[in-house]
């Protein structure tokens, strides 16, 4: 009979409250697995931004558009290597229901800023040479369960074509995928000609702009001589880094990082609380039974080692089974998930930091038993009858 | 039986000092618990009761048809002007409709919680618009002069928004403004808002004569048919026209909603983690016990009367957690201001509002923890056998 065997003897010795604190540290676990992994999708719009990828809104606000002839200015700026143009389109798919992320964009200089965007050769020829051509992210083709060769009509709840109507009729030329799974493609991307000429009314103006720069450390000189070009005129323009316009954008939504937080805090403080004075407890209870192992020759070190690995394995075994559910629970609701928060998969980084959270809740729920339980005294410990 | 069932349950609860750390964990986690869900239910609560507090029925608000938010309409003027002949449109004293062009543009603010860029609308209105809202009222300052850079800030975005002071100019896109005035409409989604004057919009931002919305005062809620029968007999007019209630109560769902969906879970899952805590505190209850009770029920006691003891034990000590939770959630967070992004892509400033229902709801899964808790525990006092009272 080795120390692991009476470990493991020890901690199982009420099955019920052994298994009681596994579970409800198995809870806390799987709070923070899910919601670790729904934060990393939420702020991966920023960790997937390229940095030496630059973004150009009108100063008023993003919404708000801007002249197409500014895209051949920007192109002039030096140090930067490709600019491209995006519109929104608010386009959806019979039903306004049925939203569908779509924007007009000049579809060679697009796919030249986002090279991380992936699809057969022939396929990106055809987006570039079929004026009416739907360029249809994978996970947005499998919601509508569109394929190449498909024609489809969208409605734009904005535009208006001058023939008072406002669909655009499309010919899905290509599907895009992306070379890291963690990138949405949950959205489409049309010729801006196509869409600009039929237009009723805004023509020729452009959403905003997209641009690389040959050197992230030139981003700030190019950032300013880029808004100094506009300045003063009807449009200004406010050039950010792709992170930190993504990073404004997410902020919109509220705190969401302080309110993760707050719940994950709150699960831990509970589990801290339960296994912290249960163990304690457990303990005390077994204080006879230590003057005993002292009696017998146990060295007071060994004792406090064994008191202490009981609790960091209970923490272990009730942390890893919360993390596997989490990791469960985030792979089967992934496909329902995938219109609202593409790409949601457990992050390797949500793991570990996991798993050193039960090593760490071990330690400091076992530490004070295990203190007491060193300290115990013979002449005390038998004398407790 | 009375008696007995009142003397084993003092006897628990005065007893539960002997346990105090475990108690006390249990009363804790379970007040965690319920400040989780209030937390959540207070949020999604106080976003609704902003949403749905705008509005009135007798104001019609008309939009291009499908276009289901301000933001993506657009109207012309020479709609606007046939709206104001509609039938079902209240004048004022001078015979004018009482009807508002309005037209929005977001524009950026700061925002002082995370000091980033925040969508705001700007919104131009024309003379009828304070009239149009319930409840309005300037607070401090005066109203802005018609033609002039002049603006007034709803309430929600001073107290959300950096730089919007009283006679502060604020400079938006190349155009430089001055607040010459602060309005509430009693917290409603107008208070998040911007106003000026329509024709200065639409110079400014080059917007012609058109606008996004009309808002118009209806005779009588009813009437709202007689507008839309005009408007469906006149191919001019392809509007979709809805009570100013129901296009609030419409843009509210999906917010509410996701935070409800989000929240609800999360404090179930934390309930079942609290369980295994109050379990466990009502086990070693009756296990430390287990002679008395035994010696109880030798001389007589019902199992039913040492069960009940256990199990109100139980029920105390988790009521006592989820007033605890639902106290320390209104102290922290009821009034507590936020904003978030609306439907009309805009920010939307809102209190966190705990409800009596909400603090109901709390107390309710508290005791629901306390009685799963505590049922195995007391199904044991009661079979306790009596032979324990020889155990040393």
């Amino acid at each position: 009979m080795n120390d692991f065997t009476l470990i493991r003897k020890n901690l199982f010795r009420k099955k019920m409250r052994a298994i009681l604190l596994i579970f409800s540290i198995m809870i806390a676990f799987l709070i923070f697995g899910a919601l670790g992994a729904f934060y990393s999708v939420w702020t991966s719009g920023s960790s997937s931004a390229a940095d030496n990828r630059l973004v150009t809104v009108n100063r008023i606000n993003f919404t708000v558009s801007m002249p197409f002839a500014y895209w051949g200015r920007v192109e002039g700026v030096e140090g930067v290597t490709n600019v491209s143009h995006a519109s929104w389109f608010g386009g959806y798919y019979q039903e306004p229901a049925n939203f569908v992320q779509t924007f007009a964009v000049d579809p060679e200089s697009w796919l030249a800023v986002y090279s991380e965007l992936t699809m057969p050769d022939e396929q990106r020829a055809a987006f570039f040479n079929t004026r009416d051509c739907l360029l249809v992210g994978a996970d947005l083709a499998t919601q509508y369960g569109w394929s190449v060769g498909d024609r489809i009509p969208l409605l734009s709840n904005i535009w208006q074509k001058q023939d008072g109507t406002s669909s655009w009729d499309f010919e899905v030329c290509a599907v895009f995928d992306a070379e890291d799974d963690t990138l949405p493609t949950n959205y489409a991307m049309f010729h801006y000609e196509y869409y600009n000429e039929a237009l009723a009314f805004n023509r020729d103006n452009i959403g905003w702009m997209v641009l690389t720069t040959i050197d992230a450390a030139q981003n700030d000189r190019i950032m300013r001589e880029i808004d100094s070009l506009f300045a003063n005129s009807p449009a200004e323009t406010e050039t950010s880094t792709e992170a930190a316009f993504n990073e404004a954008f997410a902020a919109q939504f509220g705190n969401i990082a302080l309110i993760l937080l707050f719940v994950v805090g709150a699960a831990f403080m509970t589990i801290l609380m339960i296994v912290g004075t249960t163990m304690v407890m457990a303990i005390n209870e077994r204080t006879k039974e230590i003057g005993v192992m002292k009696t017998l020759g146990f060295p007071a070190p060994r004792i406090f080692r064994m008191v202490l690995i009981e609790s960091i394995l209970l923490s272990l075994v009730g942390g890893l089974l919360g993390l596997g559910l989490a990791t469960l629970a985030v792979a089967g609701s992934a496909a329902a998930m995938a219109a609202f928060l593409p790409g949601l998969s457990m992050p390797p980084l949500v793991l570990s930091i996991g798993l050193a959270l039960a090593i760490g809740l071990g330690f400091i729920t076992g530490i004070i038993p295990a203190i007491n339980a060193q300290r115990v005294t013979i002449v005390t410990a038998l004398g407790k009858l | 039986m009375f008696d007995q069932i009142a003397a084993v349950t003092l006897i628990n609860l005065r007893s539960i000092p002997q346990r105090a750390l475990l108690s006390g964990a249990t009363v804790f986690s379970i007040a965690l618990v319920v400040m989780v869900l209030l937390g959540f239910l207070a949020m999604s609560s106080g976003f609704s009761k902003t949403m749905q507090g705008t509005g009135s029925a007798d104001v019609a608000v008309m939009l291009r048809t499908g276009s289901q938010t301000e933001l993506n309409s657009g109207l012309s003027v020479d709609q606007l002007r046939l709206i104001e002949e509609a039938p079902g449109i209240a004048r004022d004293a001078n015979d004018i409709p009482i009807v508002s062009g309005e037209l929005f543009v977001i524009v950026d603010g700061i925002k002082r919680a995370s000091q980033t860029e925040a969508n705001l609308p700007l919104r131009g209105v024309g003379p009828a618009a304070q009239s149009l809202r319930q409840g309005f009222t300037i607070v401090e300052g005066r109203t802005y002069e018609a033609g002039t850079n002049e603006l007034i800030v709803g309430e929600g975005i001073i107290r959300e928004f950096a730089g919007f002071d009283l006679g502060q100019t604020i400079r938006l896109g190349s155009n430089e403004w001055v607040v010459v005035g602060i309005f509430s409409t009693g917290g409603t989604v107008f208070d998040s808002e911007i106003w000026t004057d329509l024709t200065v919009i639409q110079n400014l931002y080059q917007r012609g004569t058109s606008v996004q919305s009309i808002r118009a005062r209806l005779t009588s809620p009813e009437a709202i048919e007689e507008v839309r029968a005009y408007a469906e007999n006149d191919p001019r007019l392809n509007l979709d026209i809805q009570s100013e209630v129901d296009y609030f109560a419409s843009q509210a769902g999906g917010t509410a909603m996701l935070i409800t969906y989000l929240g609800v879970p999360l404090s179930i899952a934390m309930a079942i983690g609290a369980l295994a805590g109050a379990w466990n505190t009502m086990y070693s209850s009756v296990d430390t016990r287990m002679r008395e009770i035994a010696t109880l029920r030798a001389i007589g006691f019902s199992g039913f009367a040492a069960a009940f003891g256990t199990m109100v034990e139980s029920l105390a000590l988790a009521g006592l957690g989820g007033l605890i939770g639902a106290a320390g959630v209104y102290l922290l967070f009821n009034g507590v201001s936020a904003s978030t992004l609306g439907s009309s892509f805009t920010q939307v400033v809102f209190s966190f509002a705990v409800t009596p229902m909400s603090v109901v709801l709390g107390l309710g899964l508290a005791l629901i923890v306390g009685f799963l808790g505590g049922i195995i525990p007391a199904i044991r006092a009661a079979t306790v056998p009596l032979l324990a009272v020889h155990r040393s």
